[in-house]
């Protein structure tokens, strides 16, 4: 019985079985191809096996069979508009998983982040990488806008891809600014608070749009349900969309541009071939691909473990309560810096409007056929110059620009401010010794002789408020005997009350400005 | 080496390092959470101390202890431990705290020692009755109350003064004040819940920037601004405490100090506060 069975001939027909059902799974590699793909090795069939994948698979057919050589050079690219692509889907999938302890309610949106902080596993880790992966794509996109705009990839048969890329930047960067409101804390709140505000500028419809936008006048129940629909339904269906219509023309019409001194001017016959040498998908590419998510993730996730980025969240939000030092998210500022410079309706509208057009028609504003840098000088220098600009209008747009505070409001708001850690929460509990502390009479060394170790940190703070004081005196604006003082107090068990107190005299009355600090034990960094 | 292998070995290794560093964070997750939550509650007491310094601390007293013939103490260890039993409350103590800053009291529990404001004895504080509180900072407040549990002493709550009371017409004529049962009674009556803006020590102390009320006192009825009729510092120094609004030093708010002190006062208390506070020159 036993002789009877063939060995050989069941070894074949296993080995079958099992080729036939790995060609299913990967649309078209037998065993022995797929065992060439992971060695770098040419195709084992003919017709090259590993096009057919590309007709087979819903994913690879989306994908071209080979890229030109020339387009795959790493310094042409910096694979920047991969990497865009990247964040979107890390902040679809870690989105997706926040979504579930969300509530997107003022009474329970703040909780939810609370609750999602303290009782789900590694919940820190995914706000902070959705958070942080969110930046990524604003800065990814707009890099990927630039190396574009300074390789000239844009023109001709181009234009429309360039059109979608705008729409892009665009969804992008409300996709970023709708999710900011969704913690509601202060930062959220007010930042949104500015940038709708900003709409308001616009003549006739402003207000329209500004209460569509925030639901009522003031941003409450109704605004952060739109926002939040806006974010997590709206945006991202119009962003699925419009990336895949970018990506169709680049994948399926025109490809990624190839160098300019690849393609223009006296360009060497052997060059130009090489340049044209198809590289294919599979698996050159596709294993760079694999290995660029496998980079991004790593990058990722050292970015919210060792190099300890965490998502912002301050106290929750308080519609009473408008913050010093209030400010759009980051990529906004240029726009608070530009409202500072004039008009609103010029500086918020007017000229925003014409920047986006400019955007827009690039394509058909820049006729020059040339390609290459050197003979694009002007494109160039608008570009640097456009950089620039946009550096310098963010800068004013912080709060600390041109907004001129009154002198002991902003010593102590820089000492101790609303939100966030500033100097004094910087100094450990245990170092906060009661007592009354006064700038100019008290002396600033051995400033706890009762502690065994003394207190560096609390008199490095009291340096700082001190000189900070002194820079106002000497700038005049605070009077020479202003009275600056720091009075602790135990208030409670493992609670200390931190006073600070700024007196001087102006036009012969004595004003103060001061604010009550609470410190507990336990407050922990931020 | 191809480069399609360098990229499938690196990629590999780099796939092996994130899920390292994912594995071993998550070793500390629970740390990392329970240490979240104790920073939400020491945070939740901060917010609820400067909460109480605006909303509470005038009746309560800056540090709890209560204002005899206002509102009773929280910073007491009675509250904490006895309490629940006396109304027969079933939840606990933070919920009590939570439903009473919420919905206020129409009337107190005990008009004899605490009478409150009157009718309501207590303002609802929840905006969800007209009060100016939302839930977390009502959620914020109780944290900061509950940080007494620990700590808690028991406060003595003053007995009703004997025999009438002053009254409230300054000119009145006083009996011999006795300066050292003054001080002791500025205790007890726990006016130093209030006064205590020098970081010295009692505001009626002499400090850096000014002398002692005694001092103050005579020159404030000199002053231009001085909108009392007392004509002696005997009678602002009485003035000052039974008719609290009628005299506002400037860079005070009206409304503050108890306006009740003429009905739980005695002849004989008055006249010793009277006398402690003019030794403080």
């Amino acid at each position: 019985m036993l002789k009877s069975l063939n060995i050989q001939d069941m070894r074949q027909k296993l080995g079958q079985a099992v080729d036939h059902r790995v060609r299913i799974i990967t649309a078209g590699l037998g065993l022995n191809e797929l065992r060439a793909v992971m060695r770098g090795d040419p195709p084992t069939e003919k017709p090259n096996p590993r096009y057919k994948v590309h007709t087979t698979s819903f994913l690879f057919h989306i994908r071209p069979r080979y890229y030109e050589a020339g387009s795959t050079i790493f310094t042409h690219t910096f694979r920047l508009g991969f990497f865009t692509a990247f964040f979107f889907f890390v902040e679809l999938f870690t989105g997706l998983i926040l979504m579930i302890y969300y509530t997107p309610s003022p009474e329970k949106a703040y909780t939810s982040i609370l609750n999602l902080m303290s009782n789900v596993p590694y919940g820190q880790m995914l706000r902070d990488i959705h958070r942080l992966g969110a930046e990524a794509m604003v800065i990814f996109t707009v890099l990927h806008m630039l190396r574009t705009y300074l390789t000239a990839s844009y023109k001709k048969d181009r234009s429309f891809t360039w059109l979608t890329g705008v729409v892009l930047l665009g969804i992008t960067m409300l996709l970023s600014f709708s999710g900011y409101l969704l913690p509601w804390d202060q930062l959220a709140y007010w930042a949104v608070t500015v940038g709708t505000s900003m709409a308001e500028a616009a003549p006739i419809f402003g207000n329209q749009v500004n209460l569509l936008l925030r639901g009522a006048p003031d941003i409450a129940a109704n605004g952060l349900l739109r926002f939040y629909l806006l974010h997590v339904v709206l945006l991202p269906l119009a962003a699925i969309l419009v990336i895949s219509i970018h990506y169709y023309k680049v994948s399926r019409e025109h490809g990624i541009s190839l160098p300019a001194y690849m393609e223009e001017g006296d360009v060497k016959p052997e060059v130009k071939k090489a340049a044209k040498q198809r590289i294919d998908f599979i698996p050159d590419l596709f294993t760079h691909e694999v290995f660029l998510v496998s980079l991004g993730l790593l990058i990722l996730v050292l970015g919210v473990t060792v190099f300890n980025y965490h998502a912002p969240l301050e106290t929750i939000a308080n519609p009473q309560v408008t913050p010093l030092d209030t400010k759009a998210p980051w990529y906004f500022w240029f726009l608070q810096g530009m409202l500072k410079l004039g008009d609103k309706i010029l500086m918020g509208i007017i000229i925003p409007t014409v920047l986006v057009l400019v955007l827009v028609g690039l394509p058909y504003i820049d006729r020059n056929p040339h390609r290459s840098m050197y003979k694009r000088p002007i494109a160039v220098a608008i570009g640097v110059l456009a950089i620039l600009a946009m550096v310098v209008l963010s800068y004013m747009g912080l709060p600390q620009y041109g907004i001129e505070s009154d002198a002991a409001t902003r010593i102590i708001q820089d000492m101790a401010p609303e939100e966030g850690v500033g100097p004094l929460r910087e100094v450990p509990f245990e170092q906060l010794q009661p007592g009354s502390y006064e700038v100019g009479a008290t002396p600033m060394d051995d400033m706890c002789p009762t502690l065994d170790f003394g207190c560096p940190d609390f008199e490095k703070f009291f340096k700082t408020y001190s000189s900070l004081v002194e820079e106002m005196i000497s700038m005049d604006r605070l009077p020479e005997d202003a009275q600056a003082l720091v009075v602790i107090d135990d208030w409670q068990q493992d609670l200390k009350k931190i006073t600070m107190r700024i007196v001087w005299a102006e036009e012969g009355k004595n004003k103060t400005y001061e604010r009550h600090v609470y410190q507990h034990r336990e407050r922990g960094s931020e | 080496m191809s480069r399609i292998n360098i990229q499938i070995l690196l990629g590999a290794l780099f796939i092996f390092i994130t899920s390292a560093i994912i594995l071993v964070y998550g070793i500390n997750e629970q740390n990392r959470m329970a240490e979240f939550e104790r920073a939400t509650r020491a945070r939740a007491i901060e917010q609820g101390a400067a909460l109480f310094e605006q909303q509470c601390s005038r009746c309560h007293g800056t540090q709890g202890t209560g204002i005899a013939g206002l509102c009773p103490p929280l910073n007491d260890r009675y509250f904490f431990d006895n309490r629940m039993q006396e109304i027969a409350w079933t939840g606990s103590i933070e919920d009590y705290i939570v439903a009473t800053v919420s919905s206020g009291r129409l009337g107190s529990t005990r008009p004899q020692l605490f009478p409150g404001q009157g009718v309501p004895a207590m303002p609802s504080f929840s905006d969800h009755y007209g009060g100016p509180l939302r839930e977390d900072q009502i959620r914020n407040l109780a944290a900061y109350v509950m940080n007494w549990q620990e700590t808690a002493q028991l406060v003595q709550v003053p007995t009703p003064p004997a025999g009438p009371v002053v009254g409230n017409d300054i000119a009145k004529e006083l009996p011999e004040g006795e300066a050292t049962a003054g001080e002791s009674l500025a205790t007890s009556l726990g006016c130093t819940a209030c006064h205590i803006l020098a970081p010295t020590g009692p505001a009626w102390l002499a400090s850096a920037e000014q002398p002692g009320i005694g001092t103050r006192a005579a020159s404030r009825i000199t002053q231009s601004d001085y909108t009392g009729k007392a004509q002696t510092p005997e009678q602002y120094l009485f003035e000052s405490i039974v008719l609290t609004n009628d005299y506002i030093v400037s860079g005070f708010s009206a409304g503050i100090m108890p306006n009740n002190y003429a009905n739980t006062l005695t002849d004989q208390n008055m006249a010793d506060l009277i006398a402690y506070l003019l030794t403080l020159k």
